[in-house]
């Protein structure tokens, strides 16, 4: 058998681009008919007052035009949504370093450990919010039990926080759900930057007499800028997009403290029959996360080191 | 809910209007009289389709099954189709296929457990009026205010199946336990609250191992209605907030009070438990205010408890919620005849009514039903059921809401703001007053009140 006569005979040809496109084709008409047909109508949807059950009422602007003139609670759900943020990514960020500094290291059990922390990361979010629920029961909660015993070991007035009736604590809550949930996935990433920072690197900075803190700082950070930039989008993204972890853990309560943005837009549109204030707040949301997303690709030029740059 | 079934509902939406926009076409031919139209049906017993939707768990889906099969065997010519949905996207789907613009995809008979005003008023739904006086079909026997609150610009476009009547449930054991007197029909907020204390349990650290009562956001409402309060002047056509006015006030600090004593579970601490009735079934509660829906979970459970009407303040008066879910009839129905006759059967003295009660699913809405050995002498708990006749008499409008809207002001303005009442974290006089300003902001941007 001459492998070499088959390969070129298949040889891709300038003039046959088109079988290309053929078979791309059932992917193209997924993406047409599923996503951008219907992101295109929801722009549409947006410019109309449209409840489901009546025809549509051209309205021009005035959607948006309320959400940032009358809309009664739209700049506390939106600050909700920005306090996620800011305390989701930084902290995620951290814990997923460590954690995967600590997993890199070829220590026993480890390959245990790995599979532990990435359990959350395909966990149904209901099932694990529902279980934090309980975790975070104030008299019967794990959390709260350790606790309590040890309150009772110390014989000290230790109290757990009363986490759901508490506009501050319940933010934590859902915060804490969202970095056990989400951090295995990170710590899989940061796993695969580590794991492609060659070792020589290390070597010659020991050889310069680098510690263990200078070689991290000068050799692993920089190499790891790339990945850091990755997770930041896709952190920053999801965390504007927050809405299982606060909707089935607190309902948004109490108050308005964990509603979020994105809780907004689904119980407009589906549970108060508001289209088009659903569709509005949906756009108001894609244009800040594609704009915070330009961004960090301007920013990215100052910090973010690729190897093929040096 | 997930971000997937979200989108997978977007996408629906999104979905059902392209196919709106290709089927105008294709709509079905409006009802014909003869299905299977090539094949002559015999005069006397021509046979009939009608497609019913319900939702509900195994147990309800066998109780929707047996009034189905009941009246099948009483008419043979007729086949009922059950389209079956659990109640999570029950309503969703309906909105769907409302929106897809193809009426005739919806069940001829259908059950409506929300936003009836708003199917009323799109013309998704066939008046009832001209068949109820056609077939001399008796409303007199439905308890007060029912048929009052079915209208939607004076006609009447569903029948209500059930009273979702609230009662208050206790734990023998736990009342027995504190060496208290159980609840009675001539019990006062007084009484109650009396109780509640007695039976919290809070041990030295501060953990509570027990409290007195929990009620559930929109139950501990009723207590605004007792006192004749409530969050709106008039449900249907608000004009101004009423829950700053003293009355209103009395309740809210009230049950303010009864939370900051630990003698009431905070609404939010409910809802995290799995709701009142999973906090009534673990021990972790002496008293909850429920309907009879969950009767067959504490049953099955071999709890010792039993239902009183729920306590009312001195000079208050007796409330209870008229709400329920109805049976109403598909518009684009293809036999609007046998549609009917199905729909009054459901709502008949000797046909679902009857049947739904017998298996202990309902308080049925007929009150020759409720005073029949078919309710009063089912031997299955809780005892007491002349508790729940003698709350279905005080059964009245509420005065929270009834206009499409209602749902969307209480969810983002009153419900949020008073958890922070319940949580400590607001005083109770201010925070009403917040809430009643932006409550009357709300009703003037949606236009009320309605001329």
């Amino acid at each position: 058998m001459n492998n070499h006569a088959r390969f070129t005979a298949f040889r891709w040809r300038s003039d046959q681009q088109w079988e290309g496109y053929v078979f791309l084709l059932p992917s193209l008409i997924g993406l047409f008919v599923f996503s951008l047909l219907p992101v295109l109508f929801s722009l549409g949807i947006s410019l109309h007052e449209w409840d489901l059950l009546t025809p549509p009422v051209f309205v021009g602007l005035k959607n948006f035009r309320n959400l940032f003139t009358q809309d009664l609670i739209f700049s506390e759900v939106a600050a909700n949504t920005v306090f996620f943020c800011v305390a989701i990514v930084p902290l995620q960020m951290a814990l997923s370093l460590l954690l995967a500094l600590a997993l890199t290291r070829r220590l026993p059990g480890a390959p245990l450990f790995r599979a532990i922390y990435y359990m959350p990361v395909v966990t149904t979010i209901v099932a694990a919010a529902m279980i934090f629920q309980w975790v975070f029961d104030r008299n019967y909660g794990l959390f709260s039990s350790v606790v309590w015993g040890v309150g009772s070991w110390l014989n000290a007035p230790l109290a757990p926080p009363d986490w759901f009736n508490n506009g501050f604590w319940a933010r934590w809550a859902v915060v804490i759900l969202t970095l056990w949930k989400n951090s295995g996935f990170t710590t899989v990433i940061f796993m695969a930057g580590l794991q492609a920072i060659p070792r020589v690197l290390y070597e010659a900075a020991a050889i310069d007499g680098a510690g263990r803190w200078q070689s991290f700082r000068h050799v692993t950070l920089p190499m790891l800028s790339p990945t850091i930039f990755f997770l930041a989008i896709i952190l920053i993204i999801g965390a504007f997009q927050l809405f299982g972890e606060s909707y089935v853990m607190t309902g948004g309560g109490p108050g308005y403290a964990t509603m979020t943005v994105v809780q907004y837009i689904y119980q407009s549109a589906f549970s108060y029959f508001r289209m088009g204030k659903g569709a509005a707040l949906s756009w108001v949301l894609f244009v800040a996360i594609f704009a915070l997303t330009l961004a960090q690709w301007q920013l990215q030029r100052k910090w973010v080191h690729y190897e093929s740059n040096t | 809910m997930t971000h997937k079934s979200l989108w997978i509902r977007a996408l629906a939406a999104g979905l059902a209007l392209m196919v709106a926009a290709s089927a105008c076409s294709v709509r079905p031919v409006e009802p014909a009289a003869q299905p299977g139209s090539d094949q002559p049906a015999p005069a006397a017993a021509e046979k009939v389709v009608v497609r019913w939707s319900v939702w509900g768990s195994a147990e309800e889906l066998a109780s929707h099954q047996a009034v189905a099969d009941a009246y099948m065997a009483a008419h043979p010519n007729v086949t009922i189709n059950i389209e079956h949905t659990p109640w999570d996207g029950y309503h969703d789907r309906l909105k769907t296929l409302v929106a897809a613009g193809d009426p005739g995809a919806l069940a001829d008979v259908i059950f409506l457990g929300q936003d009836y005003n708003r199917y009323a008023e799109s013309g998704v739904l066939e008046p009832l009026d001209d068949w109820i006086a056609k077939t001399n079909y008796d409303l007199s026997d439905y308890w007060p205010t029912v048929i009052e609150r079915a209208r939607v610009n004076g006609k009447i476009y569903g029948l209500q199946r059930d009273l979702d009547l609230r009662l208050l449930y206790y734990n023998k054991a736990m009342f027995d336990k504190a060496g208290a007197a159980y609840p009675n029909e001539n019990w006062t907020w007084d009484d109650w609250a009396e109780a509640a204390r007695e039976l919290t349990i809070i041990e030295p650290n501060g953990r509570i191992a027990q409290q007195g009562i929990g009620m559930e956001t929109g139950k501990w409402s009723m207590l605004l209605a007792q006192t004749n309060g409530g969050y709106l002047d008039d449900p249907r056509n608000p004009s101004r907030c009423a829950l700053e006015d003293a009355n209103s006030l009395e309740a809210v600090t009230f049950f303010a009070g009864l939370i900051r004593d630990k003698a009431a579970m905070t609404p939010a601490d409910l809802k995290q438990i799995g709701g009142d009735a999973a906090a009534f079934q673990q021990g972790r509660v002496a008293m909850i205010v429920q309907n009879s829906s969950r009767a067959p979970t504490f049953n099955a459970a071999g709890m010792d408890y039993d239902v009183a009407p729920i306590p009312i303040p001195k000079g208050g008066a007796r409330v209870n919620n008229v709400g329920g879910a109805r049976f109403v009839m598909n518009s684009a129905a293809r036999n609007k005849e046998a549609a009917w006759a199905f729909l009054s059967w459901l709502q008949g003295r000797e046909g679902g009514q009857a049947i739904y009660t017998r298996r202990g699913d309902m308080f049925p809405i007929l009150r020759s039903v409720a005073n029949s050995d078919d309710f009063l002498k089912l031997p299955i708990k809780p005892d007491n059921r002349a508790a729940f006749v003698v709350e279905a008499s005080s059964v009245r409008l509420f005065t929270f809401g009834d206009f499409p809207e209602y749902d969307e002001m209480n969810d983002l303005i009153i419900e949020p703001n008073l958890q922070r009442i319940w949580g400590g974290e607001a005083e109770a006089e201010a925070t009403v007053r917040d809430i009643c300003q932006k409550v009357n902001e709300f009703l003037k941007q949606n236009g009320y009140p309605r001329p």
